[in-house]
């Protein structure tokens, strides 16, 4: 497998970088402190053709490959990992109407959200169903030719501030066995109630909330593929979101490690500037070793989907160890920085707190593991 | 109408600079390049006053280097240039501003633009010569260092900036050519999807040796490092006579107090 990225790919990366620099860096710190969400950006980010990367050109989106999209989602989350995750939320709902969606649904709801003119979110997690996704209680009972959503979502990206969701619902038609479909809500519907954005560790600027569906009507047309068919659909999407998150943990370490050898040039001690110290050399040399391992994963995984092949054991390696990889580069960085640190001053205490989540969203370690053991034992 | 906009790419001005075997030029191995700003600005009002008149006036950007130089034409496509010209010169910085000048009114000639923009200088060699030049060359009027740019009917009302942050306006019709100064305006970022469309615009090669008739009139004789400057200076004595002695080179050998 060739891992260099084509001459338009680099284009894409420094393209991305420069939009993030310039865009994201200058407020990045400022709406952590205030967990402001980033209405702002979300329509710099759609001018720029960041919210539809992956999906075709004729529905509004950017044509590009999943290794153009993993390395976008690093650029962005090298600065600001809070509007990164915004997007990812965003890729998962556009992602799962473009999968399995009809060419009407496509239509009416992919293309907005691949321009960027709305924003979506995919629910599937519920306060008491989270690696157990199958054990989700929100009920979808058929309704004179459409459905009526009963139940509660939790810990939803982007839940109080996307115009369409995607909202997996346990469904059980008349006289046939229990299974769990995915259905297209538009956001405005009566008898939906969005909770405020919860007060997290990190991701501060990034809209986490419960959602609490009350008999919401959904009419027959927004089911999306078959009835039932919907946690096979989801387990997909969550497949290709975990290149996504593991591009993001990736960006969040190599902030770490930049950051890291900058201060470690600058910072004296002992006469000396700190980075002449073998304690840190080793700490920086590990940092940057176990993150390039990660980028690796993550292109191995990214470029398995690109070609059409099978990569749900190498979405979660690459997700397992980016994410793990990000929590200890930023652990090392907060120890370079010392004292500064672990204070708001320098960016690295805000990193440690984005890297842990990688190791939470879209399936925690634990999760990841379970995959990848029983792809390994399948026979 | 018909828009030139000239745009030179040069290393990014927060590269490490080393002399090259000759002397006369800096290494370009290891540099990341970039358009120039000031051609920024030039590319961007040239844009505007596109979207301003309609689609069926034109921008043609033309850019004079090694085939690296295609990169700066794509950004300036993406940002809205209709055409490309790529005038293939592996040795451009070699030529003096004269030659550049030379190679580019040839280009323009017998082409009808209407409007020339250019940056008022590029940031590597910092002649200020070429965007001038070429309307000397071509016979055309010429106002430098916008910072402020409308266009009406056939007139072009131009701010300049002047020593000291002293305004002023200039009125020109066209055909002409203006140079473009920081402050004109904030050039776009090309966006993705911009990026995807530019690919399709046509970007002409030509030759460099069909253009260029003209020898080199300046030739540049050492290019190099300023001398390291000596270690800084330590004051003693008493805190009155100390002011005294500050004070005093502060007049004389800064800017500080004058």
């Amino acid at each position: 497998m060739d891992f260099a990225l084509t001459a338009e790919q680099k284009e894409f990366q420094r393209t991305v970088r420069e939009f993030a620099e310039r865009e994201l860096k200058p407020g990045a710190s400022r709406r952590d402190e205030t967990g402001e969400f980033p209405a702002a950006i979300v329509p710099k980010l759609a001018e720029m053709g960041l919210m539809g990367m992956v999906f075709p050109l004729e529905y509004g989106g950017g044509g590009r490959d999943f290794v153009s999209y993993a390395v976008a989602v690093e650029e962005l989350a090298r600065v600001d990992a809070a509007v990164t995750i915004t997007i990812l939320a965003h890729t998962l709902c556009a992602g799962h109407i473009f999968a399995f969606g009809s060419d009407e649904q496509k239509r009416m709801y992919l293309t907005p959200l691949a321009r960027g003119e709305k924003l979506g979110a995919w629910a599937l997690t519920e306060p008491g169903a989270g690696s157990d996704a199958a054990a989700i209680r929100t009920q979808a009972v058929a309704d004179d030719g459409g459905w009526r959503l009963t139940g509660n979502k939790f810990f939803i990206s982007n839940g109080s501030r996307a115009d369409t969701l995607v909202v997996m619902a346990v469904t059980a038609p008349p006289g046939g066995k229990r299974g769990i479909s995915a259905f297209i809500v538009p956001a405005d519907v009566p008898g939906l109630t969005k909770g405020k954005n919860l007060d997290k560790l990190g991701f501060r600027a990034s809209d986490t909330v419960a959602l609490t569906f009350k008999e919401v009507p959904v009419p027959g047309a927004n089911l999306i593929g078959e009835a039932n068919r919907g946690f096979a659909q989801a387990m997909e999407i969550l497949n290709g979101g975990r290149i996504g998150v593991a591009a993001m943990a990736l960006g969040i370490g190599r902030a770490c490690l930049e950051e890291s050898i900058a201060y470690g040039k600058r910072r004296e001690a002992f006469g000396h500037p700190i980075a002449d110290f073998e304690a840190i050399r080793w700490m920086l040399a590990d940092m940057a070793t176990e993150l390039d391992a990660a980028r690796l994963l993550v292109h191995r995984a990214a470029r398995l989907k690109d070609s059409g092949e099978r990569f749900v054991r190498e979405a979660a390696m690459a997700k397992l160890f980016a994410s793990e990889a990000a929590t200890r580069a930023a652990l090392k960085a907060v120890q370079i920085h010392g004292g500064y640190g672990y204070t708001r001053a320098f960016p690295v205490e805000r990193y440690l707190r984005e890297a842990k989540l990688c190791e939470i969203g879209e399936g925690t370690s634990e999760v990841q593991r379970m995959v990848i053991a029983k792809e390994l034992l399948k026979t | 109408m018909k828009i030139l906009v000239c745009i030179k790419q040069v290393p990014d001005m927060e590269s490490r600079f080393k002399p090259n075997g000759s002397g006369v030029w800096f290494e370009e191995t290891d540099l990341a390049f970039r358009m120039n700003e000031y051609d920024e600005y030039a590319v961007e009002q040239a844009v505007r006053l596109k979207e301003q008149l309609g689609d069926a006036h034109e921008v043609t950007v033309l850019s004079i280097g090694p085939d690296r130089v295609v990169e700066a034409i794509k950004k300036a496509l993406a940002m809205g240039c209709d055409r490309g010209v790529h005038v293939q010169d592996p040795a451009a910085s070699l030529k003096d501003p004269w030659q550049i000048a030379a190679i580019i009114a040839a280009y323009a000639r017998d082409k009808g633009f209407d409007l020339i923009f250019t940056g008022m200088q590029s940031q590597d060699r910092g002649s200020a010569q070429v965007g001038v030049t070429v309307a000397e060359d071509l016979g055309l009027p010429c106002t430098t260092t916008l910072v402020g740019f409308a266009y009406d009917n056939g007139t072009i009302t131009a701010k300049r900036e002047l020593e000291g942050g002293v305004k002023g306006v200039v009125r020109v019709k066209t055909p002409a050519l203006v140079t473009c100064q920081l402050g004109l305006n904030v050039p776009r970022y090309p966006t993705l999807p911009n990026i995807m469309k530019a690919k399709k615009k046509e970007i002409e090669a030509i030759p460099v040796g069909d253009l260029l008739r003209e020898e080199a009139r300046t030739a540049t004789a050492s290019f190099h490092p300023p001398a390291k400057k000596g270690g800084g200076i330590v004051l003693e004595g008493e805190v009155g006579a100390l002011v005294d002695q500050l004070v005093g080179i502060l007049k004389d050998k800064t800017a500080v107090l004058r």
